[in-house]
Parts: structure tokens; sequence; C-alpha cells
């Protein structure tokens, strides 16, 4: 039994080991990226110290 | 040990236990909530109820990968075994870490939903032929859900009840639960925003409890391939040297099949016993014999030297197996005696005297 379950554990980590960071790798390339002539200004990024532009 | 089911049999070590987890739960929560602003312009630019969210999410991703990394830690060194005692209480609080964070996100995203907020939670993203933008809401959901039944169902009573094999089944949908909080991190928090340290919290825990779990995977694996050398005349299995076994204590052999035997020393005789605990497959050969019972070391369950069974009230056995000193070689049938046979320790004989010198 214990060596049963010791075997399920080992396919389960080798499983996770592998699928979890090619899954992760996948959506971090798959990330919508801004235009390529997005403004540079962004609307949601903090306000500038002086105030208004 | 199991023969009526209270809630929770409390004793000094479990409350230990509890107090010193939910310590470290309270004082996460306020260093994140009081801290975390401070030290982190983006805590600070975001309302409180969102700060909230954040601190229950990242401290049940925390808890989880914790709790995931007790076993393959005890196995690799015994001094994170007391870790182990209680590790059900910390799944429970886990789990309930993990809804409070839901309940959070359900109270602020979707506090004004003109849909119920279950149907809103459901129906707000069905983006389902996109990668990165997949709702990750669902892993979330199925990640509690397992969460909550692995918590409901932790008590004793479903461990008898469900027959330990299916429990140990059931119980083992814990790593479907971690795959899907890691993908409801990376598609939910770590796409939407740069956080470096929950990133690291995610990434980092991944690859310490993959190492973990393979590590101590690849050394049972050799453990069991090595076996133990096999008497030619009789077939029985050559366990180790008397003089290896500490009073208390087991050394191990493995069957054929791999199944590991644990040969106990106590009181200047040997008892055989199959390596596994009736109560949740624990490593019995790594307890000790306290007050004439061989003793679990996982929780505390306990079995009579002369027969494998738990002392009265309780009902757990665990297979004998007949044990025979060739010198002081300790060799083991490896076919088991039927549950709860009865077999008086093995004597183990005195040294002969020192002769002395004229
Ligand atoms: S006491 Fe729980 S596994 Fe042995």
């Amino acid at each position: 039994m214990q060596r049963r379950h010791r075997r399920a554990h080992a396919a389960i980590w080798t499983g996770l080991a592998v699928v979890l960071p090619l899954a992760v790798a996948i959506i971090f390339t798959t990330l919508p990226k801004p235009a390529p002539d997005a403004p540079a200004v962004r609307l949601d990024a903090a306000p500038a110290a002086e105030g208004q532009p | 040990m199991s023969v009526s089911y209270k809630p929770v049999i409390w004793n000094r070590t479990k409350l230990i236990y509890d107090a010193v987890l939910l310590a470290g739960i309270v004082l996460y929560i306020l260093l994140y909530l009081n801290v975390g602003p401070q030290i982190s312009t983006a805590l600070q630019e975001v309302d409180p109820p969102i700060r909230r969210m954040r601190a229950f999410g990242s401290l049940a991703l925390l808890l989880l990968t914790f709790v995931l990394a007790i076993g393959p830690l005890a196995r690799l060194d015994t001094r994170f075994m007391p870790l182990l005692y209680n590790r059900r209480h910390f799944g429970v609080i886990t789990a309930v870490v993990a809804a409070t964070h839901a309940a959070y996100v359900l109270a602020w995203y979707f506090a004004y939903s003109p849909t119920p907020q279950m149907t809103a939670l459901f129906t707000s993203n069905t983006s389902f032929g996109s990668i990165a933008g997949f709702p990750f809401e669902i892993f979330g959901i199925l990640a509690l859900l397992i969460l909550g039944i692995l918590a409901v169902t932790s008590h004793d009573f479903w461990l008898s009840f469900l027959s330990p094999p299916l429990w140990k089944g059931i119980h083992m949908s814990i790593y479907a639960a971690y795959a899907a909080v890691v993908l409801h991190v990376a598609l939910g928090a770590l796409a939407s925003r740069r956080d470096m340290t929950l990133a690291l919290l995610t990434l980092g825990g991944l690859a310490l409890l993959c190492t973990l779990h393979l590590v101590t995977g690849r050394r049972e694996r050799v453990a069991d391939a090595e076996g133990s050398p096999v008497d030619p005349d009789d077939g029985w299995i050559v366990v180790g040297d008397v003089a290896e076994i500490a009073e208390g204590r087991a050394i191990l052999g493995a069957g054929p099949g791999g199944e590991r035997i644990a040969v106990f020393r106590s009181n200047g005789a040997l008892s055989a016993f199959s390596n596994v605990c009736s109560h949740q497959n624990g490593p019995i050969g790594e307890g000790k014999v306290v007050r004439g019972l061989v003793t679990c070391p996982w929780h505390g369950y306990q079995y009579r030297l002369e027969d494998g069974c738990s002392p009265p009230p309780f009902r757990e056995r665990i297979r004998k197996y007949r044990v025979r000193l060739a010198g002081t070689t300790v060799l083991v049938d490896p076919d088991p005696l039927p549950l709860g046979t009865r077999l008086e320790p093995l004597p183990i004989p005195a040294a002969p005297a020192r002769q002395g010198t004229a």
C-alpha cells in the first residue's frame, strides 16, 4: 500500500513539475502587449508629482 | 485513535500547534495590512478591501505551499516530524483563509452586481477560448471547492467511514487544488500586475515543492529497489544485525514486493510489524515503543507488541511477521501473519559473558 502510494506521489509530482512551469510560461508569453503605437503616457499610471502635465 | 468520534480530541500538543499557527496567521495579516503599504507603493494605491483580499489570498497560497512541504520535509529530516502531527488542522485553517479571500472578492468586485453574486462570478468572464484571458476565477473556485471537501472530510470519522484507501485517494486531490491555485494566481494576480513578491512566492514555492517531493520520492525508490537480502535456505529476509536496533526503536527490511517490515526491539525482545500504520499509512518503523506499545510517529496510534492490535477500546490492527535470530542476524518471514495473530516477542539471548583473564 505504502509502495503504491509512493509511486502515485512520484507520478503526480513529476507531472506537476513539468505541466505547471510550462503552463505559467505559456500564460506569460501570451499576455497581450501594448500596441507599438500606444501612447507613452498611460492614463492608469500614477500622476506626476508636479500635477497636470 | 478511533472508537467513538468527537469533533476534536484536544491535547496539549494540538493546542500549542494550533495556537502557534493562529498567531502566525494573525501576525501575517497585521503586517500585510499595516506594514505592507509602507514598503510597497502598489499596496498604498489600492483600497483597503483589496488589500485585505490580497492579504488573505497570498496567505492561503503560503499556507498551502507550507502544508504540502511538511510531508517530504518530515521524510528528509525527522526534526520536521512534529509538524505532521496536526497537519489536518493546518489544512482546515488553509481552507478557511482561502474562503475568507473568496468572501472579500465577492463582497468587493460583485457587490453591486445586478445579477446574483454567484451568477456574476461565473458569467463575468467567459473568455474560455483565450489563454491569457481565461477566467482565472474558475481555478480559484475549483481549488476552494477541493479544499472545502478535504476540510470537511478530514475527521477520523470519514477516514473510517470511507475506508483508508478511498479517503487517501480523495485527499490526494490536494495536488489538483494546488495546481488550480498556481493557475489562478498566474492568470489572475500575476498577469494583471507586476508583483515580484507574489511571483516569488508562487514560482519559488512551486520549485521548492517539486524539488522536495521529487527528491524524497527518489530516495524512497532507491530504498525500495535495494530490497533486503534473502536467506537462500528458507526465503526469510535478512533485516540487519540486532546490535543496530536501539531499545524502543526499529530497523526496516523490505519484503519481495517492496513492502517494508519494521523490527522493533523492546525489553530485550524483537517483534516485527508491517511498516504501514492502519490510520493513514504512516511509517510505523520510524516511531518508537512507548509504555510497551508501538507508537506511530505521525499521529500517535498505538499497537500491542504481541498481536499488533490497538489496546481496547480502540480497534486498529497491523500485521505481524515471524522473526528469528541467526546468531546476531535478524531474519523475518516475508509472509505476514493474519491480522490479530498473537505472537510473543522473540527474546534476544543474552550475550555470552566475557571470559576474564587469569
Ligand atoms: S497515527 Fe496517523 S498514520 Fe499512524
